[in-house]
């Protein structure tokens, strides 16, 4: 066409895209350090399945229309990226073809069949999704002018390449090649344009135009198409299209495991930490790399904040916007971190120790000076959090907002000794008494009372360790739960014992507090007890104490095999230790929570449990399985008051009225409060009946 | 203004606690700051915050008084001294206020912050047993406090009837409630901190005084025996209907309760 121009355009596009690139990129590597290289084969999966699959948009039966909108439109891109690199050929060779892509194979021919019908299809969802925001208006979205401007771009692309095609069309076709244009016509494959339907049709569109007009319009598609396709790639990194770029390493990157980064253990007892002020998260610069990039990531799509418990509960935590509000803090401290990032590697290379000590209050000066919580992030917003993860289910992209927002905790807590005042209620109790209500330590096991139950002190020599939790040993309602397992596993003839008045807290809700101290406290005091008494299996009643055992006790020394109790009872069913009765009267739900399901995977187990004991069989919730909606009291929130907006568990409870069940099972302490709490905020707790899965089962055993 | 503020480690009286042969059972037993000495540390601290005041604290009681000191460090307070005396052992109300006496003149405090009581003993006795000594006011349940000038202060009182708010000149004694202020959990930070404070340990002739000078030979009151109270009988629930339940309730009353 015009290699000049070409490489006019070229050489600029891609020089401000990169020196905005190697800024971006540096940004992060002035961040703090993850270790995010390993198990390759198993991140290129995710990638296939999470990134390229677009399984969290096409896969969400809610969503399906604008899921597969989405994906279209990325998978249009894919495949339209060797097209480009064969039209910026074009600019300087004419009729250039790729290796492989050219006439001379079916590869070629099938190449631009596929090509020519996602510019189609793309155009088509590209016009739906403009539609979806200026008429549709979901809830979620942010109706961003960028939104509307990158969509109208895609539709210059698309019409831009579909219109040099059918100029080129009617130049060949209808005007006998006046300008010898290339044209795919192999003798075995036939002429291009059979395989092109839609760029025919668009050369229908401008048959009427003169030669002379028709090669302008060629020209002039042509350059639209490449200085709209750089300009486009320039825009992306600046705004949430940045994600363009940032997903795919982003779904390459995620944590691995565990569903998200898991906490790290802080070393309390080095002093200087303290001094520095660098536990938790306080200032930008304390984010990791990842952290970083998440927010680079983060597409505004809302999905977070519509699944999110408080967020629709009117609380003032919208994820998006936190998003949104640390990637404009971190953006404003770039050139002071990247800066510091260049001393820092100075540090390293510098031995003199007065020199050394000049470079760190010259880093010093260049710490991000806002606390982030107080100056950029409320209070409100940093506490509303119930760590339910149902975000991070949802998220496209996989950002990990509960690590963040249990780091900022940290810094809170540690640090600046400031969080929700009724939390010292519980942490004393802790303290104290090794339990959030603060009652004396020696009456753990007192719900277990002339129930023959063996205390590890007394009788180690069990094949299980019944994990009671302290809700099943001091909350009268939880009790009864504590008895129902009892009763199953002597049933089942399962030799087990329990620790009495040696367990604590394993300390969930400290550390999801972001009080990392008292979480050790509790993790190394019980991590002796079990070790001492060379524990192997744990059942665990509460799927925060599950958690916690089976995931953040690893990381201090405490391996075990931990199951849920649901899923040991599912076992004792299918290995015919129990067998059930199908007496269950009335219709039946199951509320999944949070840390059982999308903490640790566990469904099925559940449901098959309660499929075998119900009459009327199980009645799905709405909101159920991985979509399923917090009762309102992880991450510390059942020691907190909720005082803003409508109360979580009601919301969750008006769910389950909704479905007109006699009887609601849960599988956790904290939602079977919640839940009955919400059913007599209701006035429904007389018709429905909450109860964890082990109270029916074992009202219902044979 | 000087504050002396006083803490007492007690048992903790969220355990059970057993009784053998007149004496208490001390294995499991744990102890911990005696909660209203909490809300005097606590009342303290806010002086400071809020009015600039030099924060003391004192504490009598063995080495492992350290770490409800540490604690109080960590709350706010500046200095502590902390007499650790085997001969105190035993000691009542009278001697700790004597021992109180000792620390107070070494030190020419404007206010001294007790709790009410402590909640082992629930004597309620030290703080105006020690006002007495040093004939300075004294003011006991108090609920709010606030500081008028450098020579007064006013206090709420709770009384049996309402509310007596008294002012009071300097140097003084309140002891404080636990309507007063819900007490800080140390910031962590501040627990680290305190870590590597200085306590100013010493034992009673470290204080400049003796066993006997404070009376700790010839004690006003000696614990005899412990007992344990009876505990209360688990009640009765009565399930049906109203017309049902009334004449289980009466049957009851007459043939058990014989009130009928």
């Amino acid at each position: 066409m015009n290699p000049l121009f070409m490489s006019i355009l070229l050489i600029v596009g891609l020089a401000i895209f990169t020196r905005t690139m190697v800024q971006k990129i540096q940004l992060l590597m002035a961040l703090e350090p993850t270790t995010r290289a390993n198990h390759i084969s198993e991140r290129i999966k995710n990638v296939v399945i999470i990134a390229l699959g677009q399984k969290r948009l096409v896969g969400r039966k809610k969503e399906w229309a604008s899921g597969l909108m989405h994906a279209f439109i990325f998978w249009g891109f894919c495949v339209l990226l060797i097209r480009s690199l064969n039209l910026y050929g074009e600019g300087f060779v004419k009729g250039f073809q790729l290796p492989l892509f050219g006439d001379g194979s079916i590869v070629g021919y099938l190449y631009i069949a596929l090509k020519d019908i996602m510019e189609g299809i793309v155009l088509l969802m590209a016009a739906y999704a403009i539609y979806r925001r200026a008429i549709v208006k979901p809830e979620r979205l942010h109706n961003t002018w960028e939104a509307y401007f990158v969509l109208c771009m895609i539709g210059v692309l698309m019409i831009s390449d579909l219109l040099l095609d059918g100029a080129r069309y009617n130049l060949i076709m209808l005007h006998n090649n006046p300008g010898h244009l290339h044209f795919f016509n192999n003798p075995q494959f036939g002429s291009e344009f059979a395989w092109t339907p839609i760029s025919v049709g668009a050369a229908s569109l401008v048959s009427w135009m003169s030669a002379d007009a028709l090669s302008y319009l060629l020209g002039g598609m042509f350059w639209l198409h490449i200085i709209t396709q750089l300009t486009f790639l320039n825009f992306l990194p600046l705004g949430k299209h940045f994600h363009v770029i940032t997903a795919l390493p982003n779904v390459f990157l995620k944590s691995l495991g565990y569903p998200h980064e898991k906490t790290k253990v802080l070393d309390l007892e080095d002093e200087s930490v303290w001094e520095d002020e660098s536990l938790g998260i306080n200032h930008i610069h304390q984010l990791n790399w990842k952290q970083g990039l998440d927010l680079y990531t983060c597409t505004e799509c809302g999905r977070c904040k519509e699944v999110c418990p408080t967020y629709t509960t009117d609380k003032p935590l919208s994820l998006h916007d936190l998003n949104d509000t640390l990637k404009l803090e971190l953006l404003d401290n770039a050139d002071n971190l990247i800066k510091r990032s260049k001393l820092a590697a100075s540090i390293k290379a510098d031995t003199d120790p007065e020199k050394v000590e000049e470079i760190k209050a010259q880093m010093a000066e260049l710490n991000c000076k806002k606390t982030l919580i107080g100056e950029v992030i409320s209070e409100e917003t940093l506490w509303a959090c119930t760590n339910c993860r149902a975000c991070e289910q949802v998220c496209p992209v996989t950002i990990e907002q509960v690590p963040r927002i249990i780091a900022l905790r940290q810094g809170q807590a540690l640090m600046a000794g400031v969080y929700p005042q009724e939390l010292n209620v519980a942490f004393r109790g802790l303290e104290r008494n090794g339990n959030p209500w603060g009652i004396g330590y020696d009456q753990r096991a007192e719900w277990a009372d002339g129930l023959n139950v063996k205390i590890m002190a007394d009788d180690s020599d069990v094949d299980y360790l019944l994990w009671v939790g302290c809700a099943g040993s001091f909350d009268d309602r939880s009790k009864k739960v504590s008895i129902s397992m009892v009763k199953i596993l002597q049933k089942a003839g399962i030799n087990f014992a329990i620790l009495g008045k040696e367990e604590k807290c394993t300390g969930d809700f400290a550390r999801r507090a972001g009080n990392e101290m008292m979480y050790q406290m509790m993790a190394q005091e019980n991590i002796e007890t079990l070790n001492n008494y060379k524990v192997k299996k744990i059942i665990a009643a509460c799927p925060h104490c599950l958690n916690t055992l089976k995931h953040e006790y690893p990381q201090m020394g405490g391996n075990y095999e931990v199951i849920h109790h649901t899923d040991f009872i599912d076992q004792l069913i299918k290995s015919g230790k129990i067998t059930l009765n199908k007496s269950l009267e009335g219709a039946l739900t199951f509320h999944d929570p949070c840390f059982l399901g999308r903490y640790n995977s566990i469904y099925d187990q559940p449901r098959s449990i309660l499929q075998g004991i119900s009459k009327q069989g199980l009645t799905e919730l709405d909101r159920h399985g991985s979509e399923s909606f917090c009762c309102g009291a992880g991450g510390g929130r059942m020691w907190m008051e909720e005082t803003i907006g409508k109360r979580i568990n009601v919301e969750r409870s008006e769910e389950i009225v909704g479905k007109n069940v006699a009887n609601v099972a849960v599988a956790c302490p904290f939602c079977l409060t919640m839940i009955e709490d919400g059913m007599k905020e209701l006035d429904k707790d007389e018709q429905i009946k909450a109860k964890d899965i082990c109270e029916l089962v074992a009202e219902n055993m044979a | 203004m000087k504050i002396l503020t006083t803490v007492k480690k007690v048992v903790d009286v969220e355990l059970n606690i057993h009784v053998e042969n007149g004496a208490i059972v001390e294995d499991g037993l744990q102890y911990v700051i005696n909660a209203w000495d909490e809300n005097a540390v606590e009342a303290t601290v806010q002086l400071k915050e809020n009015n600039g005041a030099q924060t003391t604290l004192v504490s009598i009681g063995g080495p492992d008084n350290t770490d409800i000191i540490r604690r109080c460090y960590a709350m706010g307070i500046e200095d502590a001294i902390h007499i650790d005396d085997p001969a105190l052992e035993k000691a009542d109300s009278y001697v700790y206020a004597n021992v109180l006496q000792k620390v107070y003149e070494q030190g020419e405090y404007d206010l001294i912050i007790t709790g009410k009581q402590a909640q082992d003993t629930d004597n309620g006795q030290t703080g105006i047993i020690l006002a007495e000594c040093l004939k300075i006011p004294c003011v006991s349940n108090v609920v709010a406090m606030e500081v008028m000038d450098d020579q007064h202060i006013k206090v709420s009182r709770l009384g049996d009837a309402g509310t007596e708010i008294i002012e009071l000149e300097l140097p003084a004694l309140v002891t404080v409630t636990d309507s007063i202020n819900e007490p800080r959990l140390p910031a962590m930070r501040g627990i680290m901190m305190a870590k590597k404070k200085k306590i100013n340990v010493m034992d009673l002739a470290g204080l400049g005084t003796s066993f006997e000078e404070v009376g700790g030979a010839d004690l006003k009151s000696e614990i005899a025996e412990y007992m344990t109270s009876e505990t209360r009988q688990a009640g009765q629930k009565f399930e049906g209907d109203a017309k049902e339940i009334t004449a289980q309730v009466v049957n009851l009353l007459a043939t058990e309760a014989k009130v009928l």
